[in-house]
Protein backbone atom coordinates (compact mmCIF):
# COMPACT_ATOMS: atom_id res chain seq x y z
CA UNK A 1 0.00 0.00 0.00
CA UNK A 2 1.10 3.58 -1.04
CA UNK A 3 1.82 5.46 2.34
CA UNK A 4 1.01 8.93 0.95
CA UNK A 5 -2.12 7.52 -0.11
CA UNK A 6 -2.76 6.55 3.66
CA UNK A 7 -1.39 9.68 4.67
CA UNK A 8 -4.27 11.58 2.65
CA UNK A 9 -6.59 9.63 3.89
CA UNK A 10 -5.99 9.89 7.32
CA UNK A 11 -5.47 13.92 6.99
CA UNK A 12 -8.43 14.69 5.41
CA UNK A 13 -10.27 12.52 7.90
CA UNK A 14 -8.83 14.69 10.64
CA UNK A 15 -9.61 17.88 9.15
CA UNK A 16 -12.81 16.54 8.51
CA UNK A 17 -13.46 16.76 12.68
CA UNK A 18 -11.56 19.97 12.25
CA UNK A 19 -7.91 19.52 13.33
CA UNK A 20 -4.80 20.93 11.29
CA UNK A 21 -2.90 17.87 11.31
CA UNK A 22 0.97 18.15 10.01
CA UNK A 23 1.14 15.45 6.47
CA UNK A 24 4.82 14.96 7.34
CA UNK A 25 4.21 13.56 10.93
CA UNK A 26 1.84 11.38 9.88
CA UNK A 27 3.73 9.62 7.14
CA UNK A 28 6.93 9.47 9.09
CA UNK A 29 4.58 7.90 12.11
CA UNK A 30 3.46 5.47 9.68
CA UNK A 31 6.84 4.82 7.69
CA UNK A 32 7.73 4.11 11.21
CA UNK A 33 5.20 1.87 12.47
CA UNK A 34 5.28 -0.12 8.62
CA UNK A 35 8.97 -0.20 7.53
CA UNK A 36 10.73 -0.27 11.08
CA UNK A 37 8.02 -2.38 13.03
CA UNK A 38 6.92 -4.33 10.23
CA UNK A 39 3.48 -3.53 11.24
CA UNK A 40 0.44 -3.94 8.47
CA UNK A 41 -0.59 -0.97 6.91
CA UNK A 42 -4.27 -0.96 7.61
CA UNK A 43 -3.20 -1.63 11.48
CA UNK A 44 -0.54 1.14 11.07
CA UNK A 45 -3.48 3.55 9.39
CA UNK A 46 -5.45 2.46 12.73
CA UNK A 47 -3.49 3.51 15.21
CA UNK A 48 -1.96 6.49 13.48
CA UNK A 49 -5.65 7.80 13.10
CA UNK A 50 -6.22 6.80 16.86
CA UNK A 51 -3.37 8.45 18.05
CA UNK A 52 -3.61 12.02 16.07
CA UNK A 53 -7.49 11.81 17.31
CA UNK A 54 -6.32 11.48 20.82
CA UNK A 55 -3.67 14.30 20.62
CA UNK A 56 -6.33 16.51 18.83
CA UNK A 57 -8.77 15.86 21.01
CA UNK A 58 -11.19 14.35 18.73
CA UNK A 59 -13.98 11.99 18.93
CA UNK A 60 -15.75 9.47 16.41
CA UNK A 61 -12.80 9.62 14.37
CA UNK A 62 -11.94 6.29 13.51
CA UNK A 63 -11.93 2.94 10.84
CA UNK A 64 -15.94 3.09 9.76
CA UNK A 65 -17.84 1.49 12.54
CA UNK A 66 -15.90 -0.34 15.10
CA UNK A 67 -13.35 1.65 16.46
CA UNK A 68 -13.35 1.89 20.02
CA UNK A 69 -12.83 5.43 20.35
CA UNK A 70 -16.21 6.94 18.28
CA UNK A 71 -18.86 7.30 20.15
CA UNK A 72 -21.61 5.17 19.54
CA UNK A 73 -25.52 4.80 20.45
CA UNK A 74 -26.46 2.90 22.94
CA UNK A 75 -29.11 1.07 20.98
CA UNK A 76 -26.31 -0.13 18.55
CA UNK A 77 -23.40 -1.49 20.90
CA UNK A 78 -23.35 -5.32 20.15
CA UNK A 79 -21.63 -8.19 22.13
CA UNK A 80 -17.81 -8.06 21.70
CA UNK A 81 -18.22 -4.75 20.62
CA UNK A 82 -14.94 -2.15 21.92
CA UNK A 83 -17.18 0.73 22.60
CA UNK A 84 -16.99 4.63 23.64
CA UNK A 85 -20.35 5.97 24.39
CA UNK A 86 -21.83 8.94 26.36
CA UNK A 87 -24.31 8.45 28.79
CA UNK A 88 -26.02 8.98 32.05
CA UNK A 89 -25.77 6.68 35.05
CA UNK A 90 -29.86 6.20 35.81
CA UNK A 91 -29.53 3.37 37.97
CA UNK A 92 -26.75 1.61 40.39
CA UNK A 93 -27.51 -1.72 42.01
CA UNK A 94 -25.30 -3.26 44.58
CA UNK A 95 -22.64 -5.23 42.86
CA UNK A 96 -22.99 -9.15 43.28
CA UNK A 97 -19.57 -9.66 44.19
CA UNK A 98 -16.69 -7.93 45.64
CA UNK A 99 -14.67 -8.07 42.01
CA UNK A 100 -17.05 -5.64 41.19
CA UNK A 101 -16.94 -2.21 42.00
CA UNK A 102 -20.19 -0.70 40.61
CA UNK A 103 -22.68 -1.86 38.90
CA UNK A 104 -25.97 -0.19 37.08
CA UNK A 105 -27.68 1.08 34.26
CA UNK A 106 -26.30 4.01 32.05
CA UNK A 107 -28.51 5.14 29.43
CA UNK A 108 -28.26 7.87 26.70
CA UNK A 109 -31.15 8.92 24.46
CA UNK A 110 -31.16 5.44 22.11
CA UNK A 111 -31.17 3.29 25.23
CA UNK A 112 -29.95 1.49 27.93
CA UNK A 113 -27.25 -0.68 29.03
CA UNK A 114 -26.28 -2.52 32.04
CA UNK A 115 -23.06 -1.90 33.42
CA UNK A 116 -20.30 -3.73 35.53
CA UNK A 117 -17.08 -1.75 36.76
CA UNK A 118 -14.73 -4.36 37.79
CA UNK A 119 -12.59 -3.26 40.94
CA UNK A 120 -9.34 -5.00 39.54
CA UNK A 121 -9.91 -1.61 37.25
CA UNK A 122 -9.90 0.65 40.08
CA UNK A 123 -12.26 2.81 38.41
CA UNK A 124 -13.34 5.98 39.11
CA UNK A 125 -17.04 5.72 41.29
CA UNK A 126 -19.66 7.12 39.02
CA UNK A 127 -22.74 9.19 40.66
CA UNK A 128 -26.30 8.33 40.34
CA UNK A 129 -28.00 10.85 37.78
CA UNK A 130 -24.38 12.10 36.20
CA UNK A 131 -23.03 12.25 32.53
CA UNK A 132 -20.29 10.22 32.05
CA UNK A 133 -18.08 9.55 28.82
CA UNK A 134 -16.84 5.85 29.00
CA UNK A 135 -14.12 4.77 26.54
CA UNK A 136 -13.09 1.84 25.49
CA UNK A 137 -15.20 -0.46 27.51
CA UNK A 138 -16.04 -3.71 26.19
CA UNK A 139 -19.89 -5.17 25.45
CA UNK A 140 -20.17 -8.70 26.85
CA UNK A 141 -23.39 -11.17 27.25
CA UNK A 142 -24.11 -12.24 30.50
CA UNK A 143 -27.06 -14.81 30.23
CA UNK A 144 -28.04 -13.34 27.46
CA UNK A 145 -28.26 -9.96 28.23
CA UNK A 146 -25.82 -7.31 26.65
CA UNK A 147 -23.37 -5.93 29.64
CA UNK A 148 -21.18 -2.83 29.52
CA UNK A 149 -17.81 -3.99 30.91
CA UNK A 150 -15.65 -1.01 32.21
CA UNK A 151 -12.02 -3.04 32.36
CA UNK A 152 -8.94 -1.26 33.12
CA UNK A 153 -8.16 -0.47 30.40
CA UNK A 154 -11.44 2.02 30.33
CA UNK A 155 -11.83 5.75 30.45
CA UNK A 156 -14.31 7.35 32.02
CA UNK A 157 -15.08 11.06 32.56
CA UNK A 158 -17.58 13.30 33.87
CA UNK A 159 -19.15 15.41 30.99
CA UNK A 160 -21.53 18.56 31.74
CA UNK A 161 -24.18 17.98 30.26
CA UNK A 162 -27.72 18.10 30.99
CA UNK A 163 -29.76 17.37 28.59
CA UNK A 164 -33.58 15.74 29.95
CA UNK A 165 -33.40 12.33 29.35
CA UNK A 166 -36.83 10.84 27.51
CA UNK A 167 -36.18 6.58 27.92
CA UNK A 168 -38.12 5.15 24.68
CA UNK A 169 -40.96 3.30 25.69
CA UNK A 170 -40.41 -0.48 24.47
CA UNK A 171 -44.38 -2.51 23.86
CA UNK A 172 -44.02 -5.23 26.47
CA UNK A 173 -43.93 -8.08 23.79
CA UNK A 174 -40.67 -6.55 22.18
CA UNK A 175 -38.92 -6.24 25.35
CA UNK A 176 -35.45 -7.99 25.12
CA UNK A 177 -32.96 -9.16 27.79
CA UNK A 178 -31.13 -6.06 29.03
CA UNK A 179 -32.63 -2.81 30.29
CA UNK A 180 -36.21 -1.69 29.00
CA UNK A 181 -39.02 1.02 30.01
CA UNK A 182 -42.64 -0.03 29.51
CA UNK A 183 -46.01 1.95 30.43
CA UNK A 184 -47.94 -0.93 31.39
CA UNK A 185 -50.92 -1.85 33.74
CA UNK A 186 -50.68 -3.79 37.20
CA UNK A 187 -52.74 -6.19 35.91
CA UNK A 188 -52.01 -8.98 39.17
CA UNK A 189 -50.41 -8.89 42.53
CA UNK A 190 -49.25 -12.24 43.50
CA UNK A 191 -48.31 -13.66 46.50
CA UNK A 192 -44.72 -13.10 47.43
CA UNK A 193 -42.46 -16.79 47.03
CA UNK A 194 -39.73 -15.19 48.91
CA UNK A 195 -38.14 -13.46 52.38
CA UNK A 196 -36.91 -10.93 50.38
CA UNK A 197 -39.33 -9.92 47.75
CA UNK A 198 -41.66 -6.62 48.11
CA UNK A 199 -43.74 -7.23 45.38
CA UNK A 200 -44.48 -9.59 42.14
CA UNK A 201 -47.21 -10.06 39.62
CA UNK A 202 -48.31 -9.26 35.77
CA UNK A 203 -47.47 -6.05 33.94
CA UNK A 204 -49.34 -5.61 30.73
CA UNK A 205 -49.90 -3.36 27.61
CA UNK A 206 -51.52 -3.34 24.69
CA UNK A 207 -49.21 -6.04 23.16
CA UNK A 208 -49.03 -8.37 26.17
CA UNK A 209 -48.01 -9.60 29.44
CA UNK A 210 -44.73 -9.64 31.62
CA UNK A 211 -43.98 -10.94 35.08
CA UNK A 212 -42.29 -8.32 37.69
CA UNK A 213 -40.40 -8.82 40.44
CA UNK A 214 -39.89 -5.57 42.97
CA UNK A 215 -36.96 -6.77 45.62
CA UNK A 216 -36.93 -5.39 49.39
CA UNK A 217 -34.77 -2.18 48.93
CA UNK A 218 -34.66 0.89 50.84
CA UNK A 219 -36.73 3.49 49.48
CA UNK A 220 -39.02 0.99 47.13
CA UNK A 221 -42.69 0.89 47.03
CA UNK A 222 -45.16 -1.10 46.08
CA UNK A 223 -47.16 -0.62 42.64
CA UNK A 224 -50.86 -0.47 42.98
CA UNK A 225 -52.99 -3.06 41.35
CA UNK A 226 -54.95 -1.97 38.19
CA UNK A 227 -52.75 1.35 38.43
CA UNK A 228 -50.99 2.64 35.12
CA UNK A 229 -47.59 3.03 35.42
CA UNK A 230 -44.51 4.78 33.27
CA UNK A 231 -41.39 2.43 34.39
CA UNK A 232 -38.23 3.90 32.96
CA UNK A 233 -34.55 1.43 32.94
CA UNK A 234 -36.14 -1.68 34.97
CA UNK A 235 -34.36 -4.60 34.34
CA UNK A 236 -35.10 -7.60 31.71
CA UNK A 237 -34.04 -11.24 32.87
CA UNK A 238 -34.80 -13.95 31.20
CA UNK A 239 -34.79 -17.54 32.65
CA UNK A 240 -36.47 -20.86 30.91
CA UNK A 241 -36.61 -19.01 28.02
CA UNK A 242 -39.54 -16.72 29.84
CA UNK A 243 -38.65 -12.70 30.58
CA UNK A 244 -39.19 -11.01 33.75
CA UNK A 245 -38.71 -7.37 34.95
CA UNK A 246 -36.74 -6.58 37.87
CA UNK A 247 -38.27 -2.85 38.74
CA UNK A 248 -35.53 -2.29 41.01
CA UNK A 249 -33.24 -0.40 39.21
CA UNK A 250 -36.38 1.26 37.37
CA UNK A 251 -37.95 4.64 38.38
CA UNK A 252 -41.37 4.13 38.35
CA UNK A 253 -44.21 6.96 38.23
CA UNK A 254 -47.86 6.15 37.57
CA UNK A 255 -49.47 7.78 34.52
CA UNK A 256 -53.12 8.23 33.31
CA UNK A 257 -55.33 6.74 31.46
CA UNK A 258 -56.20 3.25 31.37
CA UNK A 259 -54.88 0.33 29.00
CA UNK A 260 -56.84 -2.13 27.27
CA UNK A 261 -54.70 -5.14 28.02
CA UNK A 262 -53.47 -7.88 25.16
CA UNK A 263 -53.56 -11.24 26.60
CA UNK A 264 -51.72 -13.54 24.05
CA UNK A 265 -53.97 -16.26 24.54
CA UNK A 266 -52.83 -19.40 22.52
CA UNK A 267 -56.21 -21.71 21.38
CA UNK A 268 -55.81 -25.29 20.77
CA UNK A 269 -58.12 -27.87 19.65
CA UNK A 270 -57.43 -31.69 19.61
CA UNK A 271 -57.39 -34.90 21.51
CA UNK A 272 -56.25 -35.49 25.54
CA UNK A 273 -53.81 -37.77 24.43
CA UNK A 274 -52.12 -38.62 27.76
CA UNK A 275 -52.87 -38.12 31.46
CA UNK A 276 -49.13 -37.25 33.36
CA UNK A 277 -48.51 -38.67 37.12
CA UNK A 278 -49.20 -36.16 39.33
CA UNK A 279 -52.72 -35.46 37.72
CA UNK A 280 -55.80 -35.77 39.86
CA UNK A 281 -55.89 -34.89 43.85
CA UNK A 282 -52.85 -33.72 44.93
CA UNK A 283 -51.39 -32.20 48.58
CA UNK A 284 -49.68 -28.70 48.37
CA UNK A 285 -47.37 -27.10 51.00
CA UNK A 286 -49.20 -25.06 53.24
CA UNK A 287 -46.68 -22.72 54.04
CA UNK A 288 -47.17 -19.06 53.21
CA UNK A 289 -46.15 -18.90 49.97
CA UNK A 290 -44.82 -22.44 49.17
CA UNK A 291 -47.69 -24.07 47.40
CA UNK A 292 -45.60 -27.09 46.04
CA UNK A 293 -46.86 -30.62 45.79
CA UNK A 294 -46.32 -32.99 48.44
CA UNK A 295 -44.99 -36.37 47.89
CA UNK A 296 -47.09 -39.08 49.03
CA UNK A 297 -45.34 -39.00 52.54
CA UNK A 298 -46.32 -35.21 53.17
CA UNK A 299 -42.94 -34.04 52.07
CA UNK A 300 -41.98 -30.81 50.48
CA UNK A 301 -39.04 -30.24 48.88
CA UNK A 302 -38.68 -27.67 51.20
CA UNK A 303 -40.13 -27.37 54.06
CA UNK A 304 -40.18 -30.89 55.13
CA UNK A 305 -42.89 -33.27 56.48
CA UNK A 306 -46.23 -31.08 56.59
CA UNK A 307 -49.02 -32.96 58.31
CA UNK A 308 -51.74 -30.24 57.57
CA UNK A 309 -51.79 -30.03 53.88
CA UNK A 310 -54.26 -28.17 51.80
CA UNK A 311 -56.18 -30.92 48.88
CA UNK A 312 -56.00 -29.34 45.25
CA UNK A 313 -57.08 -31.26 42.07
CA UNK A 314 -55.07 -30.63 39.10
CA UNK A 315 -54.89 -32.40 35.60
CA UNK A 316 -51.34 -32.75 33.59
CA UNK A 317 -51.83 -33.56 30.46
CA UNK A 318 -50.91 -34.06 26.74
CA UNK A 319 -53.59 -32.03 24.53
CA UNK A 320 -52.88 -33.06 20.75
CA UNK A 321 -54.48 -32.13 17.14
CA UNK A 322 -52.78 -34.84 15.27
CA UNK A 323 -49.45 -32.35 14.01
CA UNK A 324 -48.60 -31.13 17.54
CA UNK A 325 -48.63 -33.00 20.89
CA UNK A 326 -49.03 -29.69 23.24
CA UNK A 327 -48.36 -30.29 27.11
CA UNK A 328 -51.37 -28.36 29.36
CA UNK A 329 -52.09 -27.69 32.61
CA UNK A 330 -55.68 -27.27 34.33
CA UNK A 331 -55.98 -25.68 37.71
CA UNK A 332 -59.37 -26.80 40.29
CA UNK A 333 -62.17 -25.12 38.91
CA UNK A 334 -61.53 -26.57 35.16
CA UNK A 335 -60.18 -30.29 36.27
CA UNK A 336 -63.99 -30.04 38.34
CA UNK A 337 -66.08 -29.09 35.43
CA UNK A 338 -64.57 -31.51 33.32
CA UNK A 339 -64.26 -34.20 34.98
CA UNK A 340 -67.74 -33.46 37.13
CA UNK A 341 -66.15 -34.05 40.33
CA UNK A 342 -65.83 -31.36 42.86
CA UNK A 343 -62.62 -30.85 45.21
CA UNK A 344 -64.60 -32.22 48.37
CA UNK A 345 -66.16 -35.38 46.64
CA UNK A 346 -62.85 -36.08 45.26
CA UNK A 347 -61.52 -35.33 49.17
CA UNK A 348 -64.23 -37.84 50.35
CA UNK A 349 -63.15 -40.71 47.92
CA UNK A 350 -60.43 -40.93 48.36
CA UNK A 351 -60.73 -41.07 51.90
CA UNK A 352 -63.05 -44.25 51.70
CA UNK A 353 -61.76 -45.08 49.06
CA UNK A 354 -59.05 -48.47 49.04
CA UNK A 355 -57.65 -46.89 46.40
CA UNK A 356 -57.16 -43.44 47.70
CA UNK A 357 -55.87 -40.60 45.91
CA UNK A 358 -55.40 -43.13 43.19
CA UNK A 359 -58.98 -43.58 42.42
CA UNK A 360 -59.28 -39.85 41.71
CA UNK A 361 -56.60 -40.06 39.14
CA UNK A 362 -58.38 -42.53 37.50
CA UNK A 363 -61.77 -41.42 37.87
CA UNK A 364 -60.85 -38.11 35.97
CA UNK A 365 -58.64 -39.85 33.62
CA UNK A 366 -61.63 -42.37 32.55
CA UNK A 367 -63.59 -39.00 32.35
CA UNK A 368 -61.65 -37.00 29.52
CA UNK A 369 -59.01 -39.23 27.63
CA UNK A 370 -59.00 -39.62 24.31
CA UNK A 371 -61.95 -36.55 24.58
CA UNK A 372 -61.79 -33.88 22.26
CA UNK A 373 -61.10 -30.40 23.99
CA UNK A 374 -60.64 -26.60 22.59
CA UNK A 375 -58.16 -24.82 25.42
CA UNK A 376 -57.00 -21.40 25.70
CA UNK A 377 -54.76 -20.27 28.09
CA UNK A 378 -50.95 -18.72 28.31
CA UNK A 379 -47.57 -20.55 27.40
CA UNK A 380 -45.12 -20.82 30.24
CA UNK A 381 -42.26 -23.19 29.64
CA UNK A 382 -43.28 -24.99 27.10
CA UNK A 383 -46.76 -25.50 28.41
CA UNK A 384 -50.03 -24.10 28.20
CA UNK A 385 -51.63 -22.55 31.85
CA UNK A 386 -55.32 -23.50 30.79
CA UNK A 387 -57.63 -20.16 31.92
CA UNK A 388 -60.49 -22.08 29.75
CA UNK A 389 -61.17 -25.39 28.10
CA UNK A 390 -64.78 -26.82 26.69
CA UNK A 391 -65.48 -30.02 25.15
CA UNK A 392 -65.76 -29.85 21.57
CA UNK A 393 -69.33 -30.71 19.92
CA UNK A 394 -70.36 -32.60 16.72
CA UNK A 395 -71.05 -29.89 13.71
CA UNK A 396 -73.17 -31.10 11.22
CA UNK A 397 -71.85 -28.54 9.15
CA UNK A 398 -68.24 -29.76 9.81
CA UNK A 399 -69.03 -32.70 8.17
CA UNK A 400 -70.75 -31.13 5.16
CA UNK A 401 -68.03 -29.14 4.41
CA UNK A 402 -65.26 -32.02 4.66
CA UNK A 403 -67.84 -34.21 2.07
CA UNK A 404 -67.57 -31.35 -0.23
CA UNK A 405 -63.72 -31.32 0.15
CA UNK A 406 -63.33 -35.36 -0.10
CA UNK A 407 -64.92 -34.94 -3.83
CA UNK A 408 -68.09 -35.69 -3.18
CA UNK A 409 -71.91 -34.89 -3.33
CA UNK A 410 -73.15 -34.42 0.42
CA UNK A 411 -75.16 -37.51 1.17
CA UNK B 1 -28.59 -20.30 29.92
CA UNK B 2 -30.84 -22.16 27.33
CA UNK B 3 -34.43 -23.07 27.31
CA UNK B 4 -35.17 -25.94 28.51
CA UNK B 5 -34.67 -28.79 26.08
CA UNK B 6 -36.39 -28.68 22.70
CA UNK B 7 -37.71 -32.27 22.86
CA UNK B 8 -41.34 -32.30 21.77
CA UNK B 9 -43.45 -35.29 22.17
CA UNK B 10 -44.31 -36.95 18.73
CA UNK B 11 -47.79 -35.92 17.81
CA UNK B 12 -50.56 -39.08 17.16
CA UNK B 13 -51.12 -38.80 13.73
CA UNK B 14 -55.08 -39.39 12.50
CA UNK B 15 -55.20 -42.79 10.00
CA UNK B 16 -58.16 -44.48 9.15
CA UNK B 17 -57.97 -48.48 9.55
CA UNK B 18 -57.95 -49.02 5.81
CA UNK B 19 -54.88 -46.95 5.45
CA UNK B 20 -52.62 -48.35 8.72
CA UNK B 21 -53.74 -51.50 7.18
CA UNK B 22 -51.87 -50.80 3.63
CA UNK B 23 -48.62 -49.53 5.84
CA UNK B 24 -45.41 -51.36 5.42
CA UNK B 25 -42.10 -49.00 4.87
CA UNK B 26 -40.95 -48.73 8.49
CA UNK B 27 -37.36 -47.02 9.21
CA UNK B 28 -35.29 -45.63 12.17
CA UNK B 29 -34.72 -42.15 12.56
CA UNK B 30 -30.94 -42.19 13.52
CA UNK B 31 -28.76 -45.15 14.49
CA UNK B 32 -28.79 -44.87 18.34
CA UNK B 33 -30.52 -47.99 20.32
CA UNK B 34 -33.31 -45.63 21.44
CA UNK B 35 -33.84 -43.40 18.00
CA UNK B 36 -37.03 -44.26 17.42
CA UNK B 37 -39.12 -45.99 15.12
CA UNK B 38 -41.19 -44.49 12.29
CA UNK B 39 -43.47 -46.08 10.03
CA UNK B 40 -44.50 -43.93 6.46
CA UNK B 41 -47.94 -43.70 5.75
CA UNK B 42 -49.24 -44.40 2.19
CA UNK B 43 -50.43 -40.64 2.65
CA UNK B 44 -47.07 -39.37 2.68
CA UNK B 45 -46.25 -39.15 6.72
CA UNK B 46 -44.16 -40.64 8.98
CA UNK B 47 -46.04 -41.23 12.14
CA UNK B 48 -44.49 -43.00 15.71
CA UNK B 49 -47.72 -42.64 17.36
CA UNK B 50 -51.70 -42.61 16.49
CA UNK B 51 -54.68 -42.14 18.09
CA UNK B 52 -57.67 -43.99 17.13
CA UNK B 53 -61.06 -43.83 17.96
CA UNK B 54 -63.62 -47.01 17.21
CA UNK B 55 -65.21 -50.04 18.48
CA UNK B 56 -63.81 -52.42 20.52
CA UNK B 57 -65.29 -55.21 18.91
CA UNK B 58 -63.37 -57.85 20.45
CA UNK B 59 -60.66 -58.89 23.18
CA UNK B 60 -58.74 -62.15 24.60
CA UNK B 61 -56.40 -62.63 26.66
CA UNK B 62 -53.28 -64.85 25.63
CA UNK B 63 -49.95 -66.20 26.54
CA UNK B 64 -49.48 -67.87 29.62
CA UNK B 65 -46.13 -66.47 31.22
CA UNK B 66 -46.50 -63.13 29.15
CA UNK B 67 -49.76 -62.14 29.42
CA UNK B 68 -51.17 -59.96 26.53
CA UNK B 69 -54.40 -59.19 25.31
CA UNK B 70 -55.50 -58.59 21.99
CA UNK B 71 -58.63 -56.66 20.33
CA UNK B 72 -59.99 -55.39 17.79
CA UNK B 73 -61.33 -52.05 17.31
CA UNK B 74 -63.58 -50.93 14.27
CA UNK B 75 -63.83 -47.36 12.27
CA UNK B 76 -65.93 -47.00 9.15
CA UNK B 77 -63.20 -48.16 6.96
CA UNK B 78 -61.97 -51.26 8.40
CA UNK B 79 -60.41 -52.81 11.62
CA UNK B 80 -57.59 -52.39 13.87
CA UNK B 81 -55.73 -54.80 15.42
CA UNK B 82 -54.46 -53.94 19.19
CA UNK B 83 -52.33 -55.19 21.73
CA UNK B 84 -51.23 -54.31 25.21
CA UNK B 85 -48.86 -56.57 26.92
CA UNK B 86 -47.19 -56.65 30.68
CA UNK B 87 -44.52 -53.88 29.01
CA UNK B 88 -47.56 -51.37 29.39
CA UNK B 89 -49.04 -52.91 32.79
CA UNK B 90 -51.36 -49.48 32.42
CA UNK B 91 -52.12 -50.01 29.34
CA UNK B 92 -52.75 -53.90 29.61
CA UNK B 93 -55.58 -53.37 32.74
CA UNK B 94 -57.13 -50.59 31.53
CA UNK B 95 -58.27 -52.88 28.57
CA UNK B 96 -59.04 -55.70 30.64
CA UNK B 97 -61.64 -53.60 32.13
CA UNK B 98 -63.25 -52.74 29.25
CA UNK B 99 -66.36 -55.05 27.92
CA UNK B 100 -66.99 -54.98 24.37
CA UNK B 101 -68.58 -53.70 22.56
CA UNK B 102 -67.54 -50.58 23.38
CA UNK B 103 -66.45 -47.13 22.10
CA UNK B 104 -62.97 -46.52 23.05
CA UNK B 105 -60.29 -43.88 22.12
CA UNK B 106 -56.76 -45.64 22.06
CA UNK B 107 -53.63 -43.93 21.75
CA UNK B 108 -50.43 -46.44 20.48
CA UNK B 109 -47.34 -46.94 18.48
CA UNK B 110 -48.20 -48.76 15.15
CA UNK B 111 -45.74 -51.74 14.43
CA UNK B 112 -45.03 -53.82 11.77
CA UNK B 113 -44.25 -57.43 12.09
CA UNK B 114 -44.30 -59.95 8.99
CA UNK B 115 -45.18 -63.42 9.53
CA UNK B 116 -43.49 -66.47 8.23
CA UNK B 117 -45.19 -66.87 4.92
CA UNK B 118 -44.18 -63.07 3.87
CA UNK B 119 -47.41 -61.25 5.03
CA UNK B 120 -47.09 -57.80 6.94
CA UNK B 121 -49.11 -57.33 9.40
CA UNK B 122 -49.93 -53.94 11.71
CA UNK B 123 -50.80 -53.92 14.98
CA UNK B 124 -51.21 -50.62 17.12
CA UNK B 125 -49.30 -51.22 20.68
CA UNK B 126 -51.29 -49.40 22.90
CA UNK B 127 -50.12 -46.13 25.35
CA UNK B 128 -54.24 -46.05 26.75
CA UNK B 129 -57.10 -47.23 26.10
CA UNK B 130 -60.35 -45.24 27.27
CA UNK B 131 -64.14 -45.80 26.82
CA UNK B 132 -65.65 -42.87 25.05
CA UNK B 133 -69.20 -41.87 23.73
CA UNK B 134 -70.63 -42.06 20.16
CA UNK B 135 -69.99 -38.16 19.95
CA UNK B 136 -66.47 -38.37 19.86
CA UNK B 137 -66.08 -41.59 17.55
CA UNK B 138 -67.92 -39.20 15.46
CA UNK B 139 -65.79 -36.21 16.09
CA UNK B 140 -62.63 -38.68 15.20
CA UNK B 141 -64.00 -39.30 11.91
CA UNK B 142 -64.48 -35.74 10.97
CA UNK B 143 -60.77 -35.00 12.70
CA UNK B 144 -59.25 -38.04 10.82
CA UNK B 145 -61.02 -37.04 7.69
CA UNK B 146 -59.53 -33.52 8.01
CA UNK B 147 -56.12 -34.29 8.69
CA UNK B 148 -55.81 -37.27 5.66
CA UNK B 149 -57.58 -34.98 3.30
CA UNK B 150 -54.71 -32.06 4.73
CA UNK B 151 -52.23 -35.25 3.67
CA UNK B 152 -53.73 -36.02 0.44
CA UNK B 153 -53.44 -31.78 -0.49
CA UNK B 154 -49.49 -31.52 0.39
CA UNK B 155 -48.80 -35.12 -1.83
CA UNK B 156 -45.83 -35.11 -3.31
CA UNK B 157 -44.15 -31.96 -2.22
CA UNK B 158 -42.65 -33.14 1.21
CA UNK B 159 -40.11 -35.46 1.81
CA UNK B 160 -42.49 -38.16 3.51
CA UNK B 161 -44.75 -38.45 0.97
CA UNK B 162 -42.49 -38.77 -1.73
CA UNK B 163 -41.23 -41.28 -0.29
CA UNK B 164 -44.65 -42.75 0.01
CA UNK B 165 -45.18 -42.41 -3.11
CA UNK B 166 -42.06 -44.32 -3.80
CA UNK B 167 -43.01 -47.05 -1.12
CA UNK B 168 -46.52 -47.69 -2.03
CA UNK B 169 -47.56 -46.46 -5.58
CA UNK B 170 -50.22 -43.98 -3.48
CA UNK B 171 -53.21 -43.34 -5.85
CA UNK B 172 -54.59 -40.15 -3.62
CA UNK B 173 -57.88 -40.22 -5.62
CA UNK B 174 -58.55 -43.32 -4.04
CA UNK B 175 -57.98 -42.16 -0.49
CA UNK B 176 -59.92 -39.13 -1.18
CA UNK B 177 -62.60 -42.06 -1.85
CA UNK B 178 -62.19 -43.80 1.00
CA UNK B 179 -62.54 -40.26 3.47
CA UNK B 180 -65.75 -39.72 1.78
CA UNK B 181 -67.23 -43.40 2.67
CA UNK B 182 -65.76 -43.28 6.16
CA UNK B 183 -67.78 -39.64 6.50
CA UNK B 184 -71.21 -40.89 4.92
CA UNK B 185 -71.67 -43.34 7.50
CA UNK B 186 -71.20 -40.24 10.44
CA UNK B 187 -75.07 -39.98 11.39
CA UNK B 188 -76.38 -36.68 11.33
Amino acid sequence: MNLSEVTERISRKLEANGAQPDRQKIESRLRRLVEEFGVNAAEAERTVTADLAREHHLTGVGMGGNSATELRQIRDVAPNDWVTIEGKVVALTKPVSPSMAQTGIIADSSGAIRFVAWARGNPPAMEYGQWYRVESAVVDEYRGTPNLSIHSGTTISPVEKDIPLLPSITPIAELKPGVGSVRAKVIQDWEVTHDRMLQTGLLGDESGTIKFVIWKEEGKDKLELDAVYNIFYATVDEYNGRLSLALNTAMYITDEGDIEVGRQETEIQGALVHIAPGSGLIKRCPVEGCNRTLSRQNYCPVHEIQPEFRYDLRLKAVLDDGVHAKNVLMQREMVEKLAGITLDEAVQIAETNPLGMDEIFYRIRNAVLGRYYTCSGNEFGGRLLVNSCSPITFEPAELAALLNRAGGEPA
Amino acid sequence: MKPQSAFEREPARRVFASELRETRYQFKDGEDEKSPTYVILPTGIRSNRIFIVGTLTEKQRQGDQNIFYRGRVVDPTGTFFIMAGSYQPEAMQQLARIEPPAFVAVVGKPNLYTTPDGTCLVSVRVESISVVDRETRDLWVLDTARETLDRLDAFGTTEDSKKAQEEYGTRPELYRKIVYDALTQVQL
